[in-house]
């Protein structure tokens, strides 16, 4: 076993790389003032001071965590009785399903979106509804999936169980049922979440730019205004917050488990 | 989309231009000229013409290492992460930073003797006196395009940029989203310099784009705005002269004016950074760009002004391609065209309120 240990080696150079050292940077940047060089270090609370002391960046953030919120919401209410009706169709048909679930992902979400915004442009819904729209279609596979999953590998042995104890259905999908499916509902929520939270290019091609949402202000910062300082302190608010926001989740899940 | 296949054919055709040339190479030896073969160019996208490169490599036998920035602000952080490009072409406003930083070096005039073939006029301007540093690529203004099937040409000629207030064109403009573009259009409007640093007038350029944003709701675009204006989809919207110029040219419903408030008057040109890998390819190369076949395939294909200035007037005479269009006739010498010019402290302030404003 411990020779295999080390097949993990090229993954945790990659990590280090790729992952840890750029958040590191954004650390650094967040708490440095703009145009420093390593002679001339200088630490700083001031942007963290900028985006607070303005109304504007907590309500964007706000705006961001419903819009997130509501996709997720959405996707549930429509991922899971799909999920589940996947789920009772023979095995068959469900890979078909599944397939086709998946196939529209075989097609660059930009180009999918797009293609939204041929479809959204001329109506008169406001811009809030055109991103959500967007962002429902995006990310509800990824809903569907996790929580077809873990229904799918769910033991149907105790469904029969269930009914010869004197269970009728809806007593058996919530203790049974319902229950099974928890982890694939919180990783479905998370995948879903995550990106909605952070989405940058829906908001500006289904909202017309006139929809600025968290992802947005960090590009706004980092490409138009050059202001890397500013841009990472508001990446690191948002981290902190998604990090906190998984750990909530977790913390569901396990609860979930005890109870 | 069109813009995507239009540079995914160009890549095709550079890639197969290439391919071809191989088999029969001169005998130019680029490393004993120049000391090098291969050239880093940092440019915009959609900013040069389509066989320019690959000619530039055929002649000198030399391999040119093509990048793109999405802004002069982006292009600014690379270089200071101490990237190694030749050739940079950074706006006006920027070059004047990365001059006071001490990020470029003097151009050799002994090698770019093309440049007495310049347009005087946008010569030795106050971003780099004397050009020392700075050879103009293409120059212009930013104007109002707009249809002229459902804008009055006499609201925009009468009003100039407080078009943009008028509430009868709802939902039918876009505006640039940038805040030294929208700021421009803002200071101009009001008859102020768009280099003000009153704070009174700063308030109220920040009320007007909150009046625009009401009263006409216009969608806050960057690119985007070509193509959707020549397909229709919206009427009105605040755009770059060789932009206009390409946009005039495809929908002949589509009209440009410059609003006689003034508006901005900039400048792109070529520069060598200070840590080029190789600045006499570097000369080189900004002298070949000035040659009069270049430098007309060039402003053509891309439908910027031309700093050279017979190929601009080829260009707009009965042969060229920009005959009797304005947008290309870039304004000059105009007394309230003003260069925005670069400002720190102005810089943030201005980008916090132009959040503000489109996150009403």
């Amino acid at each position: 076993m411990k020779s295999f240990a080390r097949l993990a080696y090229p993954y945790m150079f990659w990590i280090s790389i790729f992952i840890v050292l750029p958040m590191l940077m954004i650390v650094f940047y967040a708490f440095s003032t703009q145009g420093n060089d390593v002679l001339t270090l200088q630490f700083t609370l001031d942007n963290f001071k900028r985006f607070f002391s303005d109304p504007i960046f907590p309500m964007v953030l706000y705006r961001s965590l419903k819009i997130a919120f509501m996709t997720t919401i959405i996707c549930l209410a429509i991922g899971y009785p799909c999920a589940y009706l996947i789920a009772q169709m023979k095995e068959k048909d469900q890979t078909m399903m599944i397939l086709l679930i998946t196939l529209p992902m075989w097609i660059n979400m930009l180009v999918r979106t797009y293609a939204w915004r041929g479809i959204l442009m001329s109506t008169d819904l406001s811009s809030e509804i055109k991103v959500l729209i967007g962002m429902v279609y995006n990310f509800l596979p990824f809903m569907i999936i996790q929580i077809y999953t873990s229904l799918a590998k769910m033991d149907k042995s105790l469904l029969f169980a269930a009914h010869d104890l004197g269970a009728n259905k809806i007593k058996t999908f919530l203790r049974i049922t319902l229950p099974l499916s928890i982890p694939g509902v919180i990783a479905g929520i998370t995948l879903v979440f995550l990106p909605a939270v952070s989405s940058f290019f829906i908001p500006i091609l289904l909202g017309g730019g006139e929809y600025v949402l968290i992802g947005n202000l960090i590009e706004n910062y980092f490409v138009a205004s050059g202001d890397w300082n500013f841009g990472s302190a508001i990446s690191l608010i948002m981290a902190v917050l998604i990090m906190a926001s998984m750990f909530l989740t977790k913390k569901l899940d396990y609860g979930n488990k005890e109870g | 989309m069109y813009k995507f296949i239009k540079v995914s054919l160009c890549v095709l055709l550079l890639a197969s231009t290439t391919a071809c040339s191989k088999g029969e190479k001169n005998d130019f030896d680029p490393m004993e000229t120049f000391g090098c073969d291969v050239l880093n160019v940092y440019n915009t996208g959609e900013y040069i013409g389509e066989n320019t490169l690959s000619l530039f490599e055929e002649t000198y036998n030399v391999k040119v290492n093509y990048s793109l920035f999405a802004s002069n602000e982006m292009m600014y952080t690379k270089l200071m992460d101490n990237s190694q490009y030749d050739v940079l072409v950074p706006s006006d406003y920027m070059i004047e930073r990365l001059i006071s930083e001490e990020f470029l070096q003097p151009i050799d005039k002994d090698v770019i003797t093309n440049m007495g073939a310049i347009t005087p006029s946008i010569m030795n301007k106050d971003y780099d006196p004397g050009n020392v540093y700075s050879v103009p690529y293409f120059y212009g203004n930013v104007g109002i395009i707009y249809n002229t099937n459902n804008i009055d040409a006499a609201d925009v000629e009468e009003l100039g940029f407080n078009v943009f207030l008028e509430e009868k064109y709802k939902g039918q403009a876009y505006m640039y989203d940038s805040e030294r573009d929208s700021f421009m259009v803002a200071f101009k409007a009001l008859g102020y310099s768009m280099n003000t640093e009153d704070e009174a007038e700063i308030q109220a350029a920040y009320e007007w784009l909150l009046q625009v944003d009401e009263n006409i709701e216009p969608a806050y675009v960057t690119d985007e705005v070509i193509d959707s204006i020549i397909n229709e989809e919206r009427d009105l919207a605040v755009v770059y002269s060789g932009d206009a110029a390409y946009m005039t040219s495809e929908n002949e419903n589509l009209a440009y004016y410059l609003p006689e408030g003034g508006t901005n008057l900039w400048f792109d040109a070529m520069v060598i950074p200070a840590n080029a890998g190789c600045p006499s390819l570097a000369n080189e190369f900004i002298n070949f760009m000035l040659s009069y076949d270049v430098a007309l395939d060039n402003s053509a294909y891309v439908g910027y002004t031309s700093s050279v200035e017979e190929v601009a007037q080829f260009l707009m005479s009965s042969e060229g391609d920009y005959f009797e269009n304005n947008a290309y006739d870039a304004r000059v010498d105009y007394e309230f065209d003003e260069v925005f010019v670069h400002n720190e402290v102005l810089k943030q302030k201005l980008a916090d309120l132009w959040i503000k404003v489109k996150s009403k």
